[in-house]
């Protein structure tokens, strides 16, 4: 069995709301992750770039391009959902062309291609384009979800057609809700492995409600050959499945698992530590919840949410947006739980909920959605909502919205002379945000998890009175200042 | 992980510019001093942490470790090296009783907390300095609430204490050294 | 290619911390082989672990091919890394590790025995095309035949060891009278030092400076990494070392790293190495000298303006990786100055003195590097060197770390034994070393200058520290270094 560690990527964006990490804390265990012996990392997704540039001012290239260069061994991902890049505008495929060249160049060699709608012919268009740039290994995502239409033999139909193509390499289940369960992983992974065509086959399913380590028992029989797991604090929860964890468990079967024990458990402590230093939350195994079956709103989203409501004072309305919620999913043609769409589906709950009056308030991603830019919605909008929402000016205002700007016309349009980094950043951002980055200090690489008490109260310091002596004294740490003219021997 | 050049110019930097002259940082693997001077900061470093020896050894068994021990894996490379090394002259007197005499490490039994004393409050059962023969009891290794005590295993003279007193102790440990007479 | 993950470091002090440094980031296990007197060091501490390798002397301990390659075996590891001196350039240790299957952090054994028979490193450098100084073996004929040759090159030779390096078995002869003794003399010094009796002269030249260039290579391509200035030496023992060379015209610069290049090339070089080049500067001409196939202890200086870690680079070279670095991307910015603080008494003829450290203060600060393996309570053993610090300092150019570095050594403080660091002080405030380009004799010249006997003879060394040791101890430091160990 192999592992996939998804720490830095999904980890990071399930239960750290994706800012937690920064260049320097992912530089700093590069080496570590490298000798683990992971198949690969789930490393770098468009959100994750664009958390790098507008929360952290660092350059989401540059932190591609070292972490390759500490990693040598161990395959970077990207993971990219449909034709887009860090904004929610639809981007021309030259554009998307452009994206992939350069992420080949600066060491990302697998890529994980999701289409949210399971458009087929946009995934394999998708494919097309990355193997071309020179993606080494590309990987077709198979997005688990429960609804009336989501069978085992329409996911056995999508693996078909995505194994069909040379430029698929193998599949993974994605099952960013965790609603997998053992019975039904028993009967869906043979039915998507009788179509795959030898093509191999990954798990990848979030903790949310306690079932994935269970499935990730059964998944090794049943012919899946990695498994994708997270490390330490960044584990768990709503993250996926702990890394040692599973070693255990799979070696305790029979299994045989060839990773370095000794850095497995280094990385993972290297986690702990890093979320004890920043206060950053450890994911805690969870229990079941059946009313999360109804609503399906995926690890990171949740924590979002619940931040975004205590940011104006409405923590109280969390349980009446999640209800919310369940409805417009299906309202809106059952569109599956992932990136983008969890976004999409909450941010309409959450207007719903606030406005008072159901699709008063509209965002201009639903407005998108419906008007077909993400692809075909899986089953059809609900009619009347369908008329409400493209009733307003703004939805006649997207309608008619040009095509996306090819390169060529993003050329024309930016300064001249600026790399096709920076251009792609300024395509998919706010250019104050881009000029933030750019012009802020080179990011850090390295970090000391058990320093990180003494620079934060250092940095406090800063703005407190001096004292004559100031002792922090904790089990296993003492620190002691003394201040001018205190007696200090020199 | 242990302190780093690059920490020190993390600390000095926001350091630096704060109104202060001496900074002294203790864990319990370090000991980081910086003072502040007219030409500019000065550091210290102490590391604190024991050697963790390992029960091997090219020449043969190490002294202090008892027969059999678990990490004694090695059996047939050992013997091969041993035929071609000089044994080791574990107790050869080569001249004051410094250069001759033995330097034994006493490990923790079990993996657990190690106490210095009987009780809390109570004298610790030896310091640098004291005596102890082979009995002695010179620690306690608390391990799932059972207390394991913990004997010199030679005679002499306790030479370095190398954990602190309610620290965890790793099986195998060193906890103390002792010089043999 | 393979992973390395656990290292056996078969050395001691100051390198044995930095290679566990190294390790320590890339997530290496380290297992720090020790003698009895280093079981509790500083580098003892810090290593994952530490296995014995006796109680003996170095012949038996770090010297001891068997020993080492016992205790790498013992203790499960896949790679040796010998630091330097000691067995670093053995091209038995190296065929003992391949026997056994460990790696060998370093070049092949061919390629250490080209290197290490001083002879043999003429010849290859000839045929890469590197300019050599006028020499030749002093064959069968013995006297006659020495007579002959240095007729040939012209006065003043140097009489120098054919086996090995370091300053071992090197006379300076200035005329016919004095040959016979000095051939015989440096014979006997060689045999002694490297079991190898035979001796080669080379014209002398002086004023000289030491120049070297580091390379990295991969048994297929080889890049520099830029020039280090060594010039400062007494009794061939560098004391500053500096990056990049100063004063040296461009051209020069430049033929003297293409030249080390295709000497790496022409041996399809594995690993780090250093070409040593002797350069004439009134003749703004360059000659090789020797080629040093292991990490050097100036080696930080190339970090500090590479922005490299030149041990990650030897361990990725090791595990098979092709070099990862272009010429193109190896880039120098700043200048760097290092010092070695040794245990010797200046004001007793630099004579070694060990004993235990009772307290240690290093300068800390922008720029300020310090490797070290000393800290209080440390034991400073007689039978090891007596290097107990390297104080690198970084500057955005050689003024500004000249002035660093003088501030830094100033805030050096290191008491229970008596420590080059007057010396140092008085060195780096000397207006020829602030000039720059300072010659390989200089600072015998200088010493010569300040010691002479006379009042304010103390006050001129700076303020006393508590010596070491016994009266009467053997100054034992100096010979007792490995191979090749002394000269870098």
């Amino acid at each position: 069995m192999q592992l996939v560690d998804v720490s830095l990527r999904d980890g990071n964006q399930s239960l750290w709301s994706a800012t937690g990490l920064r260049t320097e804390h992912i530089l700093q265990i590069a080496p570590v992750l490298n000798r683990v012996g992971f198949r690969a990392l789930d490393f770098c997704s468009s959100t994750a770039m664009g958390v790098a540039v507008r929360t952290h001012r660092e350059d989401p290239w540059q932190r591609i391009r070292l972490t390759r260069a500490a990693m040598p061994d161990t395959a970077l991902q990207f993971i990219g959902t449909g034709f887009r890049f860090i904004s929610w505008e639809r981007a021309h495929p030259d554009v998307m062309r452009l994206v992939y060249q350069r992420l080949v160049a600066a060491g990302i060699s697998r890529f994980v291609v999701l289409d949210p709608t399971h458009d087929m012919s946009a995934v394999l268009a998708t494919a097309r384009i990355i193997r071309q740039a020179g993606g080494t290994e590309i990987i077709a995502a198979l997005t688990y979800t429960i609804s009336a239409v989501h069978d085992d033999a329409f996911y056995a139909g999508i693996a078909g057609q995505a194994a069909a193509s040379r430029d698929i390499d193998r599949a993974y289940i994605k099952d960013p809700a965790g609603l997998l369960t053992p019975e039904r992983a028993r009967t869906l992974i043979p039915a998507v492995r009788a179509r795959l065509a030898g093509k191999p086959l990954e798990l990848h399913a979030h903790c949310t409600i306690g079932l994935s380590p269970l499935v990730y028992l059964a998944a090794p029989g049943l012919g899946v050959e990695v498994l994708q797991v997270a490390c330490g604090a960044l584990a768990d929860g709503s993250s996926l499945p702990d890394a040692e964890r599973t070693v255990a468990n799979l070696r305790e079967m029979g299994h045989t698992v060839t990773v370095d024990d000794r850095l497995l458990a280094k990385a993972a402590r290297y986690f702990d530590r890093l979320a004890a230093a920043e206060s950053l939350p450890s994911g805690r195994p969870r229990p079941y919840d059946a009313a999360f079956t109804r609503h399906q709103l995926a690890g990171g989203v949740l924590t979002t949410l619940r931040r975004q409501l205590a940011e104006i004072g409405l923590e109280d309305r969390f349980g009446a947006v999640i209800e919310e919620v369940t409805q417009v999913r299906a309202e809106l043609g059952y569109p599956i739980m992932v990136t983008p769409f969890p976004q999409m589906v909450m941010g309409q709950a959450l207007s719903n909920v606030l406005s008072g009056a159901r699709y008063s308030v509209v965002p201009d991603q639903v407005i998108r959605y419906v008007l077909g830019s993400f692809g075909k919605p899986t089953a059809a909008v609900e009619p009347w909502v369908l008329d409400r929402i493209m009733d307003r000016p703004r939805a006649r205002e997207l309608a008619a919205e040009p095509p996306p700007p090819s390169v060529a016309e993003l050329r024309r349009r930016l300064p001249r002379g600026i790399t096709d980094e920076e251009l792609l950043l300024r395509f998919g951002m706010p250019g104050e945000e881009v000029d933030a980055m750019l012009a802020a200090a080179p990011a850090g690489r390295h970090y000391h998890p058990e320093v990180q008490p003494v620079l934060r109260l250092l940095r406090e310091l800063g703005s407190r009175p001096p004292a004559r002596r100031l002792v922090v004294d904790k089990p296993g740490f003492r620190l002691e200042l003394r201040g001018r003219g205190s007696g200090a021997r020199s | 992980m242990d302190l780093t050049n690059e920490d020190v110019t993390d600390i000095l930097a926001l350091l630096d510019s704060l109104p202060y002259d001496e900074l002294d940082l203790q864990t319990s693997r370090f000991r980081l001093v910086l003072r502040r001077t007219p030409d500019g900061w000065t550091q210290s470093v102490q590391t604190r942490s024991a050697p963790d020896a390992l029960d091997v050894s090219p020449a043969g068994v190490a002294p202090g470790a008892p027969p059999g021990s678990p990490a004694d894996t090695d059996g047939a490379d050992k013997t091969e090296v041993a035929a071609e090394v000089p044994s080791e002259e574990t107790e050869a007197g080569t001249g004051g009783a410094d250069a001759g005499a033995e330097l034994v490490a006493v490990r923790a039994p079990l993996p657990g907390t190690f106490y210095r004393a009987p009780r809390p409050g109570a004298a610790p059962f030896v310091e640098v300095g004291s005596r102890v023969g082979p009995d002695t009891v010179v620690g306690i290794v608390e391990t799932m609430k059972l207390m394991n005590s913990v004997a010199a295993g030679v005679a002499g003279t306790v030479a370095e204490i190398c954990l602190g007193n309610a620290e965890f102790a790793a099986h195998g440990a060193t906890l103390l050294r002792i010089r043999t007479d | 290619m393979l992973i390395i993950r656990r290292l056996l470091i078969a050395n001691r002090g100051e390198i044995a911390v930095r290679v566990i440094r190294t390790c320590q980031r890339l997530g290496i296990e380290t297992v720090l082989a020790v003698s009895e007197p280093d079981a509790d060091s500083v580098p003892a501490r810090l290593a994952d672990r530490t296995i014995r390798i006796g109680a003996g002397g170095l012949a038996d301990t770090y010297l001891s091919v068997e020993a080492v390659v016992g205790a790498a075996i013992a203790a499960g590891a896949d790679a040796i890394h010998p630091g330097y001196g000691f067995l670093a350039e053995n091209p038995r240790l190296a065929r003992a590790c391949e026997a056994a299957g460990i790696v060998f952090i370093g070049p092949s054994a061919e390629v250490l025995e080209a290197a290490g028979d001083k002879l043999a490193a003429r010849a290859h450098a000839v045929a890469a095309g590197l300019p050599v100084l006028p020499g030749g073996l002093v064959g069968a004929g013995g006297l006659a035949d020495a007579g002959a040759l240095a007729g040939r090159i012209g006065y003043p030779v140097l009489v120098k060891a054919a086996g090995g390096g370091g300053g071992r078995g090197l006379r300076a002869v200035r005329n016919a009278a004095d040959l016979e003794h000095a051939v015989a003399v440096a014979s006997a010094e060689a045999q002694a030092a490297f079991g190898d009796p035979r001796v080669y002269l080379e014209r002398y030249v002086s004023p000289g400076r030491h120049v070297e260039v580091q390379l990295l290579g991969d048994g297929q391509n080889v890049i520099h990494l830029g020039d280090r200035d060594c010039s400062v030496q007494r009794r061939y023992q560098k004391l500053i070392e500096e990056a990049p060379a100063p004063l040296l015209g461009e051209t020069l610069r430049v033929s003297m790293r293409v030249a080390a290049v295709a000497l790496g090339l022409q041996l399809k070089y594995q690993g780090l190495g250093t070409v040593e080049f002797l350069v004439d500067t009134q003749r703004a001409a360059f000659y090789f000298l020797e080629l040093n196939a292991r990490i050097q202890v100036e080696h930080p200086v190339t970090e500090a303006v590479t922005g490299l870690d030149l041990v990650a680079e030897q361990i990725a070279i090791a595990e098979g990786r092709g070099l990862r670095l272009s010429q193109a991307s190896v880039s120098f910015c700043g200048h760097a100055i290092e010092c070695r603080i040794n245990a010797e008494d200046p004001a007793a003829g630099f004579r070694p003195s060990p004993g235990t450290v009772t307290g240690v203060v290093f300068p800390a600060g922008p720029g300020i590097r310090v490797d070290t393996h000393i800290q209080a309570g440390s034991a400073v053993p007689p039978q090891y060197d007596s290097l107990l610090a390297k104080l690198v300092v970084t500057g955005a150019d050689r003024v500004q770390a000249l002035a660093r570095l003088r501030g830094a050594l100033a805030r050096c403080q290191v008491a229970g034994v008596a420590t080059t660091l007057p010396v140092l002080s008085r060195l780096v405030d000397d207006e020829e070393m602030t000039t720059g380009g300072v010659d390989t004799g200089w600072l015998e010249r200088r010493l010569g200058r300040w010691l002479e006997p006379g009042p304010g003879l103390e006050p001129a060394l700076g303020p006393a520290l508590e010596p070491g040791l016994e009266p009467g101890l053997e100054p034992a430091l100096g010979p007792a270094l490995g191979r090749g160990e002394a000269g870098g």
